[in-house]
């Protein structure tokens, strides 16, 4: 009977984790559209999802708390309860950077993103790391969390190159410099966002097989 | 069964024993009483006779251990008693068998004892000097022979039980063993109880009804199955906690999932918010669709509360590819944005050249320009809006009788048309090939080929070559429109064939087509299921193949 209620909050707190994978991927898509629209109004959408998110970091927070307190799980039970305190913390970052792109973009103005810097491709790396990290987590799907840990090295190779253009920019029209400095803030974000997507991987990898990368 | 049998047997049994036991008693202390009696009354007259004789002599020599005898005087005293102190008796006038041997000669009595184990039996005579003699004899009562018996009957009772629990175990087994024998799946072959006969019937006819609605049902499963795995739609089942019930292999391309979804919950197969509201908002209305793009395809999902009487019970989710309707939306908005910008622009042309006129404006001499200008407008006008309604017509015109048409022969004539147009640019035309006859409708074929040559033309360059050649295949038949000229740019040779498209993005009125002429020949060649093929390279030409297919 205890056992049976257990495993319930244990489905629960999967189904939670989900709903709250599939908001961030919500908030970064909605900001790689206003990239490519230019759209200077994204902040008001994205904000609420960026609250909205952080409502089920707290959630899911008391949620573990709970069962780690009253059912003291052991072995694979608590690795996926340890992994989804850790995992919450990630997207919960997720949803931050996200929001504060959609801020740089206000800043911005509708001035023209489609410049030489790969940002458009840097969003379109971000949401797919995001949604498969997302995806290995609810399929506990191991080779594609492996997976994510190489492509994060895309997305970082796509910053390295964004900060040689910029740089190039600059140099050759020092008027640019504002634009250049929030142009290098949305591209550390996605680079940010990439490494929690690893982070999150990692974790994956960890509730099912014990072991975590890092270590 | 068993039990019961044992049961019932031995509770025969026991009444049996019981009233067996109680009759015996009574008739044998009946019998042994009367034994008894008599004797006594035999002694009594004996001991009478003696009496008579001897006197009080005969009487002391009856010891304690014979029969009780009392001598009783006239007035009730005793004279004489074996067993008891004769002074310590009182007067026995009146006890009933001396009352009654005084008045008759004889009597007798039996009493009681206050416990009621014994009887005492007595008889009494009268002699001859009016004294009365009475014997008494104890008798062993019958509750009291009862009480005597109750051991050896607790014994036999024992004994019986033993012995029932045994025969009813035999008779159990005899009982069940042509039941046991019973086969349930043939409850007909083997011979059984008469009284069973209706019981097998029944389970026998039962037995045919469920093996023939179970082949039914397994006969509905797997239409069902067939019906939903071939279908071209998603279908989804979900139950009320939106766990997955079932999915169809056309929903499992679409949420690119497999089969181990079945039993988990619908997030971890679509987490979309947009999906999972509809579901909530099924839940509460009955009823949503919603649109999603899945895959670079979308997709309309139609999802329905299941209402029973126990309220919901789960959600279908129907998922429909609407791509290509989505895709044709957007042509039919884009052609009529098109034909209303097409048509405007030699009108408002028109317009402009007759508003000058009539301010008086143009001089006298520019009015022929001006009106030679409304009048290439117009019939620009009317060309386009012939092949607007040629479009139509083709989009419209249901099955035209198709009869036997030469290819060869339509392009001949078609290039006889066309041989003006080419000497002004300098092209040559050659016609090559064979027959190539096919099922068509000449009109149509005429178009195609004549719109096919009139491009090949108009965007050659100069002293360019216009190639037609005509091949039969066994099954099909070939035409290929080859030219020298300028070619099409890779990324518009997938769009040319649509409305109004242009590869000059300026709608040029140097080359003065419509942009509808590709759009015609897809049309008639799709209208005889041919084929098209584009192969181009920019600057060095085009060639367009059309295969027919010959039945």
């Amino acid at each position: 009977m205890m056992r049976s209620r257990f495993d319930e909050e244990l489905l629960m707190l999967n189904k939670e984790l989900i709903e709250m994978g599939a908001l961030c991927e919500d908030a970064i898509e909605l900001v790689a559209k206003a990239l490519e629209t230019n759209d200077a109004d994204i902040y008001k959408v994205v904000r609420p999802i960026s609250v909205e998110i952080d409502h089920k970091e707290r959630d899911i927070e008391s949620r573990c708390m709970k069962l780690l307190l009253q059912q003291q799980p052991v072995a694979r039970d608590l690795r996926q309860i340890s992994a989804a305190l850790k995992m919450i913390t990630d997207m919960e970052r997720i949803g931050d950077q996200a929001e504060d792109i959609a801020e740089i973009i206000g800043y911005l103005k509708g001035e023209n993103l489609n410049s030489s810097v790969p940002v458009q491709e840097m969003a379109r790396a971000a949401i797919k790391i995001v949604t498969e990290s997302i995806d290995a987590y609810v399929n506990k799907d191991i080779v594609l969390a492996e997976a994510i840990l190489k492509e994060d090295d895309i997305i970082d190779e796509y910053f390295m190159e964004s900060k040689r253009r910029l740089i190039k920019m600059v140099a050759e029209n020092p008027a640019t410099g504002e634009y250049a400095l929030d142009l290098l803030m949305i591209t550390k974000y996605f680079e940010r966002i990439g490494d929690h997507a690893t982070n999150i991987a990692e974790w994956v990898i960890f509730s099912v097989t014990g072991e975590h990368e890092d270590a | 069964m068993r039990e019961k049998i044992f049961r019932s047997i031995l509770n025969v049994t026991i009444v049996v024993l019981i009233s067996g036991l109680l009759l015996f008693t009574i008739v044998l202390t009946h019998y042994y009483s009367g034994i008894q009696r008599k004797q006594l009354k035999d002694k009594l007259s004996l001991a009478a006779l003696g009496v008579e004789q001897q006197g009080l002599h005969y009487l002391s020599q009856m010891g304690e251990d014979e029969d009780r005898i009392t001598w009783i005087a006239k007035d009730g005293s005793i004279l004489f008693d074996n067993h008891a102190d004769i002074d310590k008796m009182g007067n026995h006038s009146d006890r009933e068998e001396v009352k009654e041997a005084m008045e008759t000669g004889v009597g007798s009595s039996r009493r009681h004892s206050i416990t009621l184990t014994r009887n005492t039996v007595y008889e009494a005579v009268l002699l001859s000097d009016q004294t009365v003699l009475r014997i008494s004899m104890d008798q062993i009562s019958t509750l009291a022979l009862l009480w005597g018996l109750i051991q050896p009957f607790g014994i036999i009772l024992l004994l019986v039980v033993a012995i029932v629990y045994y025969v009813a175990e035999k008779l159990a087994d005899q009982i069940m063993q042509p039941l046991d024998l019973i086969d349930l799946e043939h409850p007909l072959e083997e011979e059984s109880y008469e009284e069973m006969a209706p019981f097998l019937n029944q389970i026998y006819h039962q037995k045919k009804q469920i093996k023939k609605q179970g082949k039914e049902l397994d006969l509905r499963k797997l239409e069902f199955e067939q019906v939903v795995s071939h279908m071209r739609e998603g279908l989804v089942l979900l139950n009320t906690n939106n766990q997955v019930l079932s999915i169809n292999p056309a929903a499992m391309e679409i949420f690119q999932t497999t089969e181990k979804c079945i039993g988990a919950d619908i997030l971890s197969v679509e987490r979309k918010q947009k999906f999972i509201s509809a579901i909530e908002k099924a839940k509460e209305q009955g009823h949503s669709e919603i649109r999603l793009e899945k895959n670079n395809r979308e997709y309309q999902f139609d999802i329905s509360s299941i209402c029973t009487k126990k309220g919901n019970g789960g959600f279908i989710i129907l998922a429909f590819d609407i791509t290509e309707q989505r895709n044709a939306e957007k042509m039919r908005r884009e052609f009529s944005a098109n034909v209303s910008h097409e048509l405007k622009t030699p009108l408002q042309s028109i317009i402009g050249s007759a508003e000058l006129m009539k301010t008086g404006i143009v001089k006298e001499e520019d009015i022929p320009r001006f009106i030679g200008h409304i009048h290439t407008e117009a019939s620009r006008l009317v060309v386009l809006i012939e092949d607007i309604i040629r479009l139509s017509e083709l989009d419209e015109e249901g099955e035209i009788q198709k009869e036997e048409v030469s290819l060869h022969q339509v392009a001949t004539e078609v290039l006889l048309s066309l041989r003006e147009k080419a000497e002004k640019q300098k092209v040559t035309l050659q016609l090559k090939g064979s027959q190539g006859i096919i099922p068509g409708v000449y009109r149509l074929l005429h178009e195609v080929i004549y719109n096919l040559c009139e491009n090949a033309i108009k965007y050659n360059i100069e002293g360019g070559k216009v190639v037609v050649k005509i091949e039969d295949r066994e099954q099909q038949a070939s035409i290929s429109v080859e030219d020298t000229g300028i070619g099409i740019p890779l990324e518009h040779q997938e769009r040319v064939f649509e409305r109004f498209y242009r590869v000059d993005k300026s709608h040029s009125k140097k080359t003065g087509g419509t942009g509808l002429g590709l759009s015609i020949v897809k049309h008639a060649v799709g209208y005889h299921n041919g084929k098209i093929d584009l192969f181009s390279r920019e600057g060095k030409g085009t060639t367009v193949m059309i295969w027919f297919p010959k039945n």
